[in-house]
This record gives C-alpha cells, structure tokens and sequence, in this order.
C-alpha cells in the first residue's frame, strides 16, 4: 500500500529546474532512500513534500491530496521532517523543543489540552533516542549529535505516520554515524513508521533502505533495491564513479 | 519554561513586588504633582515597553509601528470623545479596538516579510501617521490638524471627575490598568501562545514543520500587542488632555527602545525595570538639555557591555533561569589556537580547531 504518491511535480528556480517532472511512490512501512550528487534537488524534493516550496504537479499522502496545504497543516496530516542544517528552538531546553511539536502538531482536531498525555509522549520520545538526563539542558548547549537527536525527537513528538530525514549524519563521527542509522532502523522496525531518508553515505543508505531512488537534476535516473541501484549503470556513470562501488 | 511549575515563579513575583511598592508611594508623594505625575508615566510606559517587548523579545517580529499604534489609540479615543461624546471610559477601549484593528492590518503584509524588512515597513506606518493625522483627511475625522485635539474629557466615576489637581485616583486607575497589561503578557508567555512565539522565533522552519501556523501567531501577537499599547495611548490621551503629533517624534520612540535593552528584551518583566529606570533618568536629566540623548547612549553602550541581555537577564542569570545563559569560557592552553570554522560545516557553532605551534 502507498502512503506518498509523488505525481509529475516540478519546481523551478528562475530558468533551472530543480525538481523536473518527477514521479515515485512509497510504500507504507519501508525505509525509502533518496541519493544524488549535490544539488540534484534532494532537499527542494522536501520542501516540496512538506510545504515550503509551491510547486506544479500532485503529491498524494495518505489518499489526501496535500499539494495546496502549508507546512503546519502537512504537519497535522502526519509528515514530520528534519533538516539537513539543524534547526532547533536553541533558547528552550530540550524538553520544551518536544513540547512544541507534542503541543502543535497533534494531528488535525485532536489537539486537546491533554497535557498529561503531551508529558507521557515527550518522555517516550526521550527515552527512545535516550536523550534522558538533558531534558532541561538548552539545546544551544548541545553537541551537534544531540541536537541532531532532538531535532528528530521534535519530528517525533508531533507523531507522525511518515518521517523525513534530511542528511542526518554531515559533521557526525563513524561511531555517531552509526548509532544514528541505529536509532534510524529502530524507529522503523518498532513502530512501522516509514521514513524517507536523503543520504550521500551510500554505505549506510544501502545498508538501512528497502528501496532507493538516485535523482540528478531534479530527474530520477533509478528507482529500485539497493542490490540493483549500486550495480545501475547509469547510476555508476553519473553518481557513483567506476572503482570500489562497481 | 515549564508550564507545570507549582511555586510562584520569580518574574511574578518581580511583577506583584513592584507594582505592590508602587501602591503605597502615595502614602508619601501624594503632595507631590511632579512626582506623581512621573510614576504615572512609568505606568504607561511599562505598558507600551512591555507589550513592545512581547512581540519583538518574544515572539521575534522586528516592529518599530508601536509608537504609532500608541498614537493611534490616543487619537482614536480622543476623537471619540470629543465628537461622539461616548464616555472616556469606553473611549479606552475603543483606543485599543482600533489600534488592534490597524496592528492586525499591518500584520498581514508582515507575514511574508523578514526581519528588517518587517523593521522598514511598520516605521513606514510610524512615519505616514504624522502628514496623514495632519493632513486633509485627518482633520475630516477630527484630529484637529497640526493643532492636535484640546479639551480631551478625563476619566470620570459617577459624580467624580478626575482632575490633574488630585493626581492619586489617576495613578491608581493607571496602576491598574498597567498591572493588568503585564500581567497578561505573564500569562501569555506562560502559555502555549508563548511558546509558539518563541519557538517561531528561533527557527520558522521547524516551528512549522512542527505544526505551528505562523501566520496565526503573527497575527495574535500583533493583535494583542496592539490592544494594549493603543489602551495606553488612550488613557495617555485622557490623562494629558491634549494631544498633538509631537508624540511621534524620535524622543519616545528611542526612551521606549532603551527601556527595553535595559531592562533586558525578551526578559519579562525586564521592560518594566526598564521604564521605571529610564522615565525617572529622562526626568533627572532635563536640565542635561540636548546631552540627555547622549547620556542615554551611553547607558545602552554599558548595558549592551556588561550585561547584554539586560537587568532582568542579570538577574535570571544568576538564579539560574535564563533563557540564553553565557556559555562556559574555554580555558585554553597556551599552545592551542582556535580557528572559526564553523561556516564551511554549514554549522551555527564554531568548531575548534587545534593547531599545535610547537610539536
């Protein structure tokens, strides 16, 4: 079953166009990897998604068509995001920053003053990335790991049915890495939630995708498992390179 | 900011303790006009600093219209009064239905502007209001042209007309009327409302990826701001009983900037401290003349020095509740140099960088 049908959409930035034509599907439950040289539109990709950008074309989440709403209200349908500069409400301590997705992006209408049940989700949301300990440390005196993990404990607070993630893991060590691709699949596997991660890693792409598309200026040149995408020889032309990938 | 807390916060108590000591200076000043009249002004002024502090501290929206929202209400309660006849009590109101009114209209183009641009267009309000007040169609709605309004009725209870020869039942109905526009911005950043502002404040992006609507919340704080600083223009209006556009001019306009920086901005009640510090320095330093802008100057220049997030920020600070506490110093050892380099990352924070010079 399809959560995000992504229908012919294009965005154009004067005479470039960053996004051209684009069309992919992604099922529900599966992590979906998105990869492609710097400035393929990856990013713009989101923005379009989650509503920043206006854009011609249809995206279709969960049989609702949500290419007219704005950001807020894509939230409230059930799309949480992370960027790829972390973003984070750096004068509230950590424990606030999920109060302002727990509180603000409950789903359409159930926004209850339900404060209790705000609290229980917060804290599960911290135990889950065991951030526990730092709920009333500032985010501004976070480390970039932290606050990274608190920019998606925000994405999760606000209990979302699809997760986008944006280049987790720039500036993050090997051993980071790999436990934020760790939390990644544990997110996935235990709750179900799909999630559609941009990554230039392809190691670790490949390692935590079901399916991956690559996308070079704004058009998608492969769409399938990791096994086949890594052996796609367009993909080695334009984005891999010939050597230890083929 | 936790919304759950059980004792009686610190800033409340700040608020309660000073208006409480403001309550029984008449005991001892009531045969004093002058000193009347200037904690009659702190009143007022802490109420156009402090709502002036909630949009631009809190909820981050670059505004330089509120001055011109102030003048707004006055006008508009001191017309209806004079013209309609309506009572100068529900004139304060009116002054600040209007001025909400013509906050939330300006609101709207702000909602696609950024920053300083949103600086440019609100002072683009400011600057209009005076030809426009002046001007043919000012003195069609009755604002008395380069005149300004005469005779504006004060406040009156029942037979009781309050009058400047007993200035004790305008302090206390000025008292109350500032409390409780403080205490509404207590309130409001205690709420959710104030965390959507703050939240908008330090990043739009994930504020609205994270369900924030901040178009709402830029309205509802310009709605809100608005209302008060137009009801304190109002009372302003019927306190002084004149009114010209001398008001718009640079002096308030830059008294009610530095009542906030000193008082700490986004640090409630930091704007009172700082209109309470500031009206009596303007009062102290009339006979400076000219060199009174100069004094002040150089009171934002130490403030911004020694303690840059403001008196109230000093004083958060070191009870520990601050919202942005200075970082630790890093001690450094002699050989170790630091680089910024946080740019090329694409990070907010500069990394270190260690360079040893000797090896």
């Amino acid at each position: 079953m399809n959560i995000l049908e992504v229908k012919k959409v294009t965005q154009r930035f004067g005479e470039l166009r960053a996004v051209d034509d684009l069309s992919f599907t992604v099922e529900k439950g599966e992590v979906f990897g998105i990869a492609g040289p710097n400035g393929a539109g990856k990013s713009t990709l989101f923005n379009m998604i989650t509503g920043f950008y206006r854009y011609t074309g249809e995206i279709i989440f969960d049989n609702i068509n949500i290419t007219k709403l704005r950001p807020h209200q894509i939230c409230h349908k059930g799309i949480a995001r992370t960027f790829q500069i972390p973003q984070l409400f750096l004068t509230l301590p950590v424990s606030d920053n999920l109060r302002v997705g727990a509180h603000f992006g409950a789903q359409s209408g159930a926004r209850t003053h339900d404060v209790a049940g705000e609290e229980e989700n917060i804290k599960e949301v911290i135990d889950l990335l065991g951030l526990s300990g730092k709920e009333d440390v500032l985010t501004s005196h976070l480390c970039l790991y932290d606050k990274k993990l608190t920019m998606l404990a925000v994405a999760l607070a606000t209990k979302p049915k699809l997760l986008l993630v944006d280049e987790p893991i720039g500036g993050l060590s090997p051993t980071e890495t790999k436990q934020f691709m760790g939390l990644i699949q544990k997110i996935n596997k235990e709750s179900g939630l799909t999630i559609i991660i941009i990554e230039h890693l392809m190691k670790a792409l490949t390692a935590l995708s079901k399916r991956m598309m690559i996308i070079e200026n704004g058009k998608r040149i492969a769409l399938d498992t990791p096994e086949k995408v890594c052996c796609d020889e367009r993909v080695i032309e334009t984005y891999l390179g010939r050597g230890k990938h083929a | 900011m936790n919304i759950a807390r059980t004792k009686i916060p610190r800033d409340l108590l700040i608020l309660l303790g000073i208006y409480g000591g403001f309550a029984i200076l008449p005991a001892f000043l009531s045969g004093n006009p002058a000193m009347m009249g200037i904690l009659i002004m702190v009143m007022i002024w802490a109420v156009v600093a402090g709502h002036w502090d909630l949009i631009m501290g809190y909820a981050g929206v670059f505004t330089f219209g509120n001055v011109a929202i102030f003048v707004i209400g006055a006008y508009a309660s001191g017309i209806l009064t004079i013209n309609y006849g309506i009572s100068p009590w529900l004139g304060l109101l009116a002054g600040g239905v209007i001025a909400a009114g013509v906050g939330i209209l300006i609101s709207l183009p702000c909602l696609r502007l950024k920053g300083a641009y949103i600086a440019l267009l609100t002072f683009a309000l400011h600057m209009i209001l005076e030809p426009f007040l002046k001007g043919g169609v000012g003195k069609a709605i009755g604002t008395g042209g380069a005149l300004g309004l005469l005779n504006i009725p004060p406040l009156s209870i029942g037979g009781y007309t309050f009058s400047s020869l007993n200035l004790v039942p305008w302090f206390y109905v000025t008292l109350g009327i500032s409390l409780a526009s403080l205490f509404i911005i207590y309130k409001i950043i205690h709420s959710h409302w104030g965390l959507a502002f703050l939240a908008v404040r330090d990043s739009e992006p994930l504020a609205k990826s994270a369900g924030i609507d901040d178009y709402r919340y830029k309205v509802i704080v310009f709605g809100v701001t608005s209302f008060f600083t137009g009801l304190a223009g109002a009372l302003y209006a019927h306190y002084i009983g004149v009114l010209s556009t001398r008001v718009l001019g640079l002096d308030l306009f830059l008294l009610l900037m530095v009542m906030q920086v000193v008082g700490g901005m986004g640090r409630f009640p930091g704007a009172l401290l700082g209109a309470i510090i500031v009206t009596f320095a303007d009062e102290g330093l009339r006979a400076a003349g000219v060199y009174r802008l100069v004094i002040f100057g150089a009171m934002v220049v130490a403030i911004v020095v020694l303690v840059p997030q403001g008196i109230m920020g000093a004083i958060l600070r070191e009870k520990g509740e601050g919202r942005g506490p200075r970082a630790p110093k890093l001690k450094l050892p002699p050989m170790v140099r630091s680089t910024r380099s946080g740019k090329k990352a694409g990070r907010r924070e500069n990394r270190l960088e260690v360079t040893y010079e000797h090896s």
